[in-house]
């Protein structure tokens, strides 16, 4: 059993862990950097080490500092959370030969699934239906252009080394496709340092259903039943729901059957999810899939009574899992909505500053996952997610009449402060919403049809979680 | 290296300054952000040397750290007196007082070093990264022992500026 568990993160994440360590009796480790002093999980840690300066790449994402930070206090194990080194095998690798525990797959499985292109075939090759596209990467604009007349446009086109809705860009004209080869090869090399792309068909009216799944080291894979992550803008995740409103429960039972079969066959361990587009039809299609724990888990925490990171750090530790399917039984809704620093009347600009009232919501069945309190700066340097708000209620007219009710209880301000707080309760009240007529297409839609206005960054460059 | 229990106030990057003037204003801006900080419970100093610019933060009434408000003022070694500097940490490791175990140290207290000179090195992934110090002075304190975990920025030791020998 791991004893001392080193978390090489910070925020939300940090405190979640922080939280799941103490209750399993574990030790942990807090790391951060000169832009997070004293941070919330600190509170909760036995040891806390300063690694490295505000940009995540000299202290959140530094190897050394991280490994250096494990060993000078005696940790045996790393949870790395979500984005940072959650998906770099490299990482993984490297913990493993420093005796370290990494808290998720076998290195060799994260390299595959991380080359987004391999992961396709894999699963595919596993019996998991895929969308039409390239056999691997494209060697340039003529294979593309020549893949894409074959299976129709508009398509999309993705870095190998993507995902999370980073390095992509919709095509919807032929002519268009070199010069759109050429933009995405650029911004993936210098990215993700791998210029690789490919193609796949571009599904339009189609909800984000993901799976989530668990496997120990002794063979078990089980589904803990989807979550709908349709509400997004540009790719970005706002709002998630499990179970996945009016998908029939036979679809969305195969859908998880499939994905099961897909990580058992890729031998993966620990918590993952696989990531599906489902159109009008039920055709479903596997996008990719994500080894770490999700920003959504408390979703299907909720509806499942599972606690997923205390089971992460259980496999990890090589016990077996706690539960089996059968004893997977989803019941009643759960919704999350992600409470951002950003102002939606500015194209989703981040502000960073002070929050000076931050009163979270609670009540029944309510649960706020944040790391921020009244005093505290939002940083410029990281992401600008400000708190989780999950609610649970026996079904779905409630679990809505709920959310609402929490955010409107949620008190956040400070000078410069914007939020996404009064655009999700636009979301909750959105009669495409209610009425589970909700895709992919709908918050942009919603943006462009007079909501708050849509300048901003440029498309697919963003968190990755 | 501190607990959750027993937070140490964080230390200041080291005032690197390199023209005269900007040292004299650093200095005096240093000695009056002192005396703000002397009212007790800083929780965090920063200081920008192109257009010198200071920010002292104190925990807010309903999040105050106990800890943080009970730090003594001499757990905020950088600037801790006009005319020294505090050589920090570049990165989390195992500190080293000699170039190798039995070796003479590198640096003593009351020792006077050149500006770029060795003063330890911090031990990271069985690499050792020397430690100099970033002008000429005396070496007034060492603030951690030989094997001591240093975690980044952390203070190693205090100079005394010697203005009389070149930078």
């Amino acid at each position: 059993m791991i004893r001392k568990v080193l978390i090489a993160n910070r925020g939300e994440i940090a405190l979640r862990v922080a939280r799941a360590c103490r209750e399993l009796g574990l030790g942990c480790v807090v790391v951060h950097s000169t832009a997070d002093r004293d941070p919330a999980a600190a509170r909760l840690a036995d040891d806390v080490v300063q690694i490295g300066p505000a940009p995540g790449r000299h202290s959140y994402m530094s190897i050394p500092a991280v490994i250096e930070a494990a060993r000078t206090t005696g940790a045996d194990a790393v949870h790395p959370g979500y984005g940072f080194l959650s998906e770099d095998p490299y990482f993984a690798e490297i913990c493993v030969e420093n005796g370290l525990t990494f808290v998720g797959p076998p290195p060799v499985v994260m390299a595959e699934l991380g080359d987004k292109s391999r992961a396709r075939e894999l699963m595919s090759a596993a019996g998991v239906p895929v969308l039409g596209g390239s056999d691997g990467a494209v060697e340039g604009p003529d294979e593309a252009t020549a893949v894409a007349a074959r299976i129709g446009l508009p398509v999309i086109l993705k870095a190998v080394a993507g995902g999370g809705g980073r390095g992509m860009r919709v095509v919807r004209d032929l002519r268009d496709i070199p010069h759109a080869v050429r933009e995405t090869r650029a911004h993936a090399r210098a990215v993700f340092t791998d210029p690789r792309v490919y193609v796949e068909r571009f599904v339009q009216n189609a909800r984000h259903i993901e799976i989530q799944v668990m496997c120990d080291d002794q063979g078990n894979a089980v589904h803990l039943g989807e979550r709908d992550c349709s509400v997004q803008r540009r790719q970005q995740k706002l709002l998630e729901e499990s179970p996945a409103y009016r998908l029939p429960r036979a679809l969305a039972e195969e859908i998880g059957t499939c994905a099961v079969r897909g990580v058992r066959s890729l031998g993966f361990r620990g918590a993952g999810t696989v990531e599906f587009l489902v159109e009008p039809d039920g055709t479903y299609s596997f996008l990719e899939v994500n080894s770490r724990i999700q920003v959504e888990h408390p979703v299907t925490e909720m509806v499942t009574g599972i606690d997923l990171v205390r089971e992460q750090l259980l496999v990890a530790s090589g016990w077996p899992l706690s539960f089996t399917q059968d004893d997977v039984r989803p019941r009643g809704c759960a919704i999350e909505c992600r409470v951002n620093a950003e102002d939606p009347a500015r194209g989703f600009v981040p502000t960073p500053g002070l929050v000076d009232e931050f009163t979270i919501p609670g009540g029944p069945f309510t649960r706020v996952d944040t790391h921020f309190a009244a005093g505290d700066v939002v940083g410029p340097h990281y992401d600008s997610l400000l708190a989780k708000v999950v609610v649970w209620a026996p079904d779905r007219e409630a679990a809505i009449a709920r959310m609402a009710r929490a955010l409107g209880e949620f008190r956040v301000r400070g000078p410069y402060l914007e939020t996404t707080r009064a655009f999700l309760g636009r979301i909750l009240d959105h009669p495409d919403f209610r009425a589970g007529r909700h895709t992919t297409a709908m918050v942009d839609q919603l943006i462009a049809a007079g909501e708050p206005a849509a300048a901003g960054p440029g498309p697919g460059v963003g968190n990755a979680c | 290296m501190s607990t959750g229990a027993d937070r140490a106030v964080p230390a200041p990057r080291p005032v690197d300054a390199q023209a005269p003037d900007a040292d004299s204003r650093v200095e005096a801006v240093c000695a009056s952000a002192l005396r703000m900080a002397a009212t007790g419970g800083l929780t965090r100093l920063s200081i920008r040397h192109g257009e010198v610019s200071v920010e002292l933060e104190w925990p807010q009434p309903q999040s105050a750290a106990p800890s943080a408000q009970a730090a003594p003022a001499s757990e905020l070694p950088a600037c801790a007196a006009p005319g020294t500097t505090v050589v920090v940490s570049p990165m989390v490791g195992t500190f080293h007082r000699a170039p190798e175990p039995g070796a003479p140290p590198f640096v003593a207290e009351g020792d006077r070093v050149r500006g770029g000179q060795q003063v330890g090195i911090v031990e990271a992934m069985k690499l050792m990264n020397p430690v100099e110090a970033d002008r000429a002075g005396r070496v007034v304190s060492i603030e951690v022992t030989d094997g001591d975990s240093v975690e980044y920025d952390q203070p190693l030791l205090v100079l005394a500026f010697d203005d009389t020998e070149p930078k």
